[in-house]
């Protein structure tokens, strides 16, 4: 029994260690988002102290720089209108083809699950001219092309979850008079409501974090928070390595908030997700 | 009054050393006759210009130099603020203009202004580019041998002039020459005329170095990939000029790199006379470098005036503005005694040949207030620091930071060459950036000079064979 | 109800069906398409052939990106879920703070490809300072790099994955198993794993397409230096279209190969390990 509280023990104290390890990087940037831009690439690791100190002057200069708060407003607003979009649209269209079996239905089964194989440099030429075109280089034609380019999972993960719900109960809502959408949105919804929080999560996991596609859409003139962290880098000659971290930190500070708030549903999210996907 | 002639004269003379002996009498009455016209006309016409233009046009500028992106931003609003003109400006990163216009340029909301690098550049855009000899803007260009033209029209007109050497801070080598035990028998940096002289001062310089209180002769030689563009481009634009000066071209499918071994010295002396270990130079950027001399770590840098900015931003500077001066990049070939600095431009305005009328005609009003109007020209000349060849720009309308100073007095001097830029001749960036990246091996020891050479041979032959293809 | 429903094809599908079509249906067919041609808008296309695929298959930094990736995506593959199964076992141990560190481990999960591309650069340069160099000295520390870097991002997300797994184990079982004299070691080989066998299929799945198909972080941390030497498939593609003028088709012939190799690795290795399952 002593030795097996020995290795609990042990165990735990090998847990610690590892935790602070992975958490040591973040904690890095953040010390040094207060230290001067010349004092970060050769020695990371030192505390700022009177010489290298700087106040929160990196802050000042990175959200001005690369207009970091804007980035934040456009992020939220992509994230949060393209998630809504797919949310609504993509239940919709899986319920429809997962209820009436055509061929049709079960094509474009396939083509969605087909699309979620494809890798995006396939088609990011194309589709960012394709969106020119269409005059959908901007933060509310984005939200068209995430609903595209979400739609082959989310509509998998529906599919497969309406599948497991019987029939009977939209069937007897239909007898007492709803039609199909009142059928929907009165019965249907509220029962995926478990799978719509999974392919929210996973769907705003995805698009607040990228990059390449807004920055081949829209380009810099909106900037999400990725373009505008890239953006530091490479739009101003050198970069200001003081700026960058401070805007590192601001990238991260919003995660963490959502992560530690929401921490059950995002992990059980993703544990469906990922058992489904 | 010699003095003001010789000035006036010199925007024309400055760049193509050729053109001098034919061009300048002419540039002169021109330059005299446009200055009493253009200024007493230029606060009513550009200003109507511009009345036309609002409401209809609006200008889209891709600006190629990231380092003045403020700059550019603070002027579209201002001049949005006085005309109504919407300005729009969008900066493509360093090293990455060509993909940023190429991706912009297929856009429906396409850049109505942008800049090609010269006739090679010309090239690649000439379908975009639109013809602009009946503009104010050409008429103003005291030497209109300057401009990309073809028997066609006029598609670039250049705004600004630059030049580039070594840059060093005299107070620096004052204190080694006044040291006793000092190897060299020159007593101040303006004698040294070659590179024999400037190795022997470095190396004695670098010996002396805790005497002197610097880190280093040279700041870090910054080989981060997108901050090479001084080695790769400006410093290999030296023996490209000796090589076509001997074969006695402007161009070339495959480039011999015959002074590859001066390349190599003068490369060589910066990374072993240096603040930072060869090994370190990929963490560094131009701006560290700059920081490294404003600081007074290393008494040398090479850059060009552009770079005054990011010296005299750097907190706690210990550099005195009569303290920096310039000196040509000796590379130790035959007579370069007479050598002046690197002048020339690879800034040509274009306006885009497929934008709407509306929106050429707003670009033009721009780019005509910016080197006409009050406003615009004293942010021209004090903001963005630009020597500009035009002749609306006064005697005292030039920029007086220490370094664009430097750059005019060389160009006065008439016993001296300037090296030209046949770096715009370079066949692509692909070229540069695997030219810098070799440099990158080079500095770290992992690839030897003879591959370096190979590579610089085979890249500009491919690369000038991809772009005929 | 199908009848009724039937009718409503338009409310429920059309919008879903429409941006699909522009994101995604239209892109790729028009891709494939240009893969064949010359052009460098997409409307100025002339038919080449198969010149863009002979261009793209002797195009040096396209071959080395494929055996720098499959080299990449061997070691991160089974150093992530190596390290994910064993923090899972740990965590399911009911260790004190088991709550705590499991969010701890998932968090860097969440953190774009950009941001944490840049985290990496600064700790590794700052690492490597200390011995005079920088990650771009040789091609083989921005490797490391990589893995190091997806492992830290990766490992929280496997271990959530396989917490889930080993915790639908039943208890039964493995009481059984040890009754019957197994050690845990055994009780591990034979009892869990093949129990825990779907979670390992989707861990594989996921950290295969992930590791094929990165590219924030290959972007943000090494961008491919030296010499692109560090340049994974997606990025070689990336440089490819937009980094030169005139190489547009060999892009897309290079995305359409990609796009071939994703499939069949993805599709091959999921009927495996699902037969892997069965026998089981």
């Amino acid at each position: 029994m002593k030795t097996r509280k020995v290795i609990r023990i042990l165990l735990f104290l090998l847990l610690t260690v590892l935790s602070v390890l992975f958490l040591a990087p973040v904690f890095i940037v953040f010390m040094n988002s207060f230290k001067g831009k010349f004092y970060i690439s050769d020695t990371p690791f030192e505390f700022p102290n009177g010489e290298t100190f700087v106040g929160i002057s990196n802050y000042i200069n990175g959200i001005a720089k690369t207009g970091f708060l804007n980035a934040f407003g456009w992020s939220l607003f992509i994230t949060v209108c393209s998630v809504a979009v797919i949310l609504l649209f993509t239940s919709m269209t899986a319920w429809y083809i997962t209820r009436v079996k055509t061929k049709a239905t079960s094509f474009l089964y396939y083509f969605f699950v087909f699309s979620m194989i494809v890798p995006f440099q396939m088609v990011m030429f194309t589709m960012s001219k394709v969106a020119n075109m269409l005059h959908l280089d901007n933060p509310a034609g984005i939200i068209i092309i995430y609903l595209g380019f979400g739609s082959g999972l989310s509509v998998f993960m529906f599919s497969g979850f309406v599948k497991s719900i019987p029939t009977d109960i939209e069937e007897a809502a239909m007898i007492d008079g709803c039609n199909p959408l009142q059928t929907f949105f009165k019965v249907v919804l509220p029962i995926l409501k478990p799978t719509a929080i999974t392919v929210a999560i996973l769907n705003a996991m995805w698009i607040w974090n990228d990059y390449l596609l807004p920055s081949l859409v829209i380009g810099t003139e909106y900037r999400t928070i990725p373009v505008a962290v890239q953006y530091l880098i490479g739009g101003y000659g050198s970069k200001d390595m003081g700026a960058m971290m401070a805007l590192l930190v601001l990238a991260i500070v919003p995660i963490v908030i959502f992560y530690l708030t929401c921490q059950k549903h995002i992990i059980e999210g993703v544990v469906a997700g990922a058992v489904k996907g | 009054m010699k003095k003001k002639l010789v000035s006036i004269l010199l925007c024309a003379a400055m760049i193509s050393t050729v053109l001098v002996g034919c061009g300048s009498k002419e540039a002169a009455d021109q330059a005299t006759d446009e200055t009493t016209e253009e200024s007493a006309a230029d606060t009513a016409e550009p200003a109507d210009d511009t009345a036309q233009a609002a409401g209809t046009g609006k200008v889209y500028y891709l600006n190629f130099k990231p380092e003045v992106a403020e700059i550019w931003e603070e002027l579209a609003e201002l001049y949005t603020k006085e005309t109504g003109v919407e300005v729009k400006v969008v900066t493509a990163a360093s090293g990455t203009y060509e993909q940023t216009l190429k991706s912009e340029i297929a856009k429906t909301d396409a850049p109505t202004l942008f800049q090609i690098n010269g006739p090679v550049g010309y090239q690649s855009w000439k379908e975009y580019c639109l013809d602009l000899s009946d503009t104010d803007l050409y008429s103003w260009m005291i030497d209109k041998n300057l401009a990309v033209s073809t028997d066609e029209g006029v598609f670039g007109i250049p705004y600004v002039v630059e030049g580039y050497g070594i840059i060093y801070n005299d107070a620096i080598m004052r204190n080694y020459f006044a040291l006793e035990d000092k190897a060299v028998d020159i007593s101040s940096a303006e004698e040294i005329k070659n590179f024999e002289t400037l190795k022997a001062v470095v190396e004695d310089m670098t010996a002396h170095k805790e005497d002197l209180g610097i880190e280093g002769v040279f700041a870090s030689t910054s080989l981060t990939p997108g901050e090479d563009w001084r080695w790769q481009t400006h410093l290999a634009n030296l023996p490209v000029y000796y090589e076509y000066k001997d074969k006695g071209i402007s161009d070339t499918d495959t480039l011999e790199f015959t002074y590859s071994d001066n390349f190599k010295n003068i490369f060589d002396l910066y990374l072993n006379n240096s603040c930072t270990a060869p090994t370190m130079l990929a963490s560094k950027t131009v701006e560290d470098s700059m920081a490294e001399l404003a600081l007074g770590k290393a008494a040398m840098v090479q850059n060009g005036n552009w770079g005054w900015g990011d010296i005299a931003d750097v907190d706690g500077n210990t550099i005195a503005e009569e303290d920096v001066k310039f000196m040509p990049i000796y590379i130790g070939v035959e007579g370069e005694e007479t050598q002046g600095l690197c002048t020339g431009t690879e800034n040509f305005f274009s306006i885009n040949s497929k934008a709407s009328p509306e929106d050429q005609a707003a670009s033009v009003a721009f780019v005509e207030w910016l080197f006409s109007s009050d406003t615009g020209k004293d942010y021209v000349t004090n903001k963005l620091g630009f020597i500009t060849p035009f002749s609306t720009f006064e005697e005292d309308e030039k920029p007086s930071d220490p370094l664009a100073k430097e750059v005019l007095r060389y160009m006065e001097d008439s016993s001296l060459t300037s090296v030209a830029w046949n770096f715009t001749s370079f066949p692509s960036q692909t070229f540069k950036d695997n030219f810098g990246a070799a440099l990158l091996e080079y500095a770290q020891g992992s690839m030897t000079w003879d591959d370096v050479k190979n590579t610089v041979v085979e890249q500009w032959a491919a690369e000038k064979a991809a772009i005929a293809e | 109800m199908e009848r009724t429903l039937k009718k409503y094809f338009a409310v429920f599908t059309v919008p879903t069906i429409i941006a699909f079509t522009i994101s995604f249906v239209i892109p790729f067919f028009m891709g494939v398409y240009l893969s064949f041609c010359e052009f460098t808008t997409v409307v100025d296309a002339e038919f080449a052939g198969l010149s863009n695929y002979v261009k793209a298959f002797s195009n040096m930094d396209f071959l080395n990106a494929l055996w720098f990736t499959a080299k990449f995506a061997v070691i991160a593959v089974v150093s992530i879920n190596l390290f994910a199964f064993l923090l899972a076992i740990l965590l399911t141990r009911k260790i004190k703070g088991t709550n705590i560190f499991r969010t701890v481990f998932f968090m860097p999960n969440l953190i774009g490809g950009i941001v944490l591309g840049y985290i990496w650069q600064l700790v590794i340069n700052g690492v490597l300072a200390k011995y005079e160099m920088t990650m771009f000295a040789d091609a083989k520390y921005g490797f490391w790099g990589l893995v190091i870097l997806m492992n830290w991002q990766l490992i929280g997300y496997m271990m959530i994955i396989y917490i889930a797994g080993i915790q639908n184990v039943p208890g039964e079982l493995i009481d059984a198993a040890r009754v019957d004299g197994a050690n845990p070691l055994q009780v591990l080989k034979n009892v869990t794993i093949p129990m825990v066998m779907p979670s390992i299929t989707i861990c594989l799945f996921l950290t295969v397409s992930n590791s094929f198909k990165l590219f924030d972080q290959n972007l943000a941390l090494t961008g491919g230096a030296p010499s692109r030497k560090t340049a994974m498939l997606a990025l070689d593609i990336f440089d490819t279209f937009y980094g030169r003028i005139g190489f547009e088709g060999v892009g897309q012939a290079k995305a359409v190969v990609f796009f071939i190799l994703v499939a069949v690795i993805a599709l091959s290795q999921l009927a495996l390990t699902r037969r892997k399952e069965v026998e089981n």
